[in-house]
């Protein structure tokens, strides 16, 4: 019973929490948008990080502007990783999460995810590169175990369902 | 598919409807015309045994195979 009841709370927190990180997804879109306006100011950006003008300083400001770009690159792959998760979780809520539509949308959240984990590679290589010991770059990006083991499970995940969505139809057209 | 449904030659034998053989078994009349059309993808034993029962049949006389 206990363990029913958490269930049944798991699901309106998840469509709460899932709705909010899409509102911030976005958010965080727009600030690296602001953010990529900036960057051409170089003077601006010297002043702001306190750089003096030398070739270092230089390929830290082009490399945080191309890190900026691959950011908002994964706006919308994290969009269509939430959005789907949405879908996922109202389909739960309905009863019926065992249809082919979530065996597909899983699949595509597998392959954002890919995406995702291939850009945080990308830009952990690019913060190493410009980072120097006069201007180091910290940034939480590049290879993540965890990260990839997530793309694994949620490929492994979409057969699953459209294994289950089969069964299911199976199931239903069974007298 | 090549397994044809003859249970309408069958209640017509035994002058029963299907809503008469529905009530006996206590399978919803939905479902028995699912399998009266041929759109069913599969039949329980129990479903079987339900229905050889009530029509005193056997299962070769409500399913055929066809070659199609």
């Amino acid at each position: 019973m206990a363990e029913q009841a958490s269930s049944s709370a798991a699901l309106p927190i998840a469509r709460a929490v899932l709705r909010i990180l899409i509102v911030l997804n976005w958010l965080i879109g727009a600030g690296i948008l602001a953010l990529l306006f900036v960057l051409p100011n170089e003077r601006w950006i010297m002043s702001a990080f306190k750089l003096s003008p030398s070739p270092d300083a230089h390929r830290l400001v082009m490399g945080m502007r191309v890190i900026a770009v691959l950011g908002l690159a994964s706006i919308p792959l994290n969009y269509l990783v939430l959005k789907r998760l949405l879908a996922i979780v109202e389909t739960v809520r309905a009863g019926d999460p065992f249809v082919a539509a979530n065996a597909y949308r899983l699949e595509a959240i597998a392959w954002a995810l890919l995406a995702l984990q291939l850009l945080s590679l990308v830009i952990g290589a690019i913060a190493k590169n410009v980072s120097t010991p006069a201007h180091p770059l910290h940034l939480d990006a590049g290879f993540s175990i965890s990260g990839w083991l997530a793309v694994l499970l949620t490929f492994v995940l979409a057969r699953v369902f459209a294994q289950g969505a089969l069964m299911r139809e199976d199931l239903e057209a069974t007298v | 598919m090549a397994i044809a449904v003859k249970l309408d030659d069958v209640l017509h034998d035994r002058r029963m409807t299907l809503t008469e053989l529905a009530d006996r078994i206590g399978i919803t009349l939905a479902n028995l015309s699912i399998l009266k059309t041929g759109k069913a993808r599969a039949i329980r034993f129990t479903t079987l045994d339900a229905i050889c029962q009530a029509l005193s049949c056997q299962p070769g006389d409500i399913l055929r195979f066809e070659r199609e």
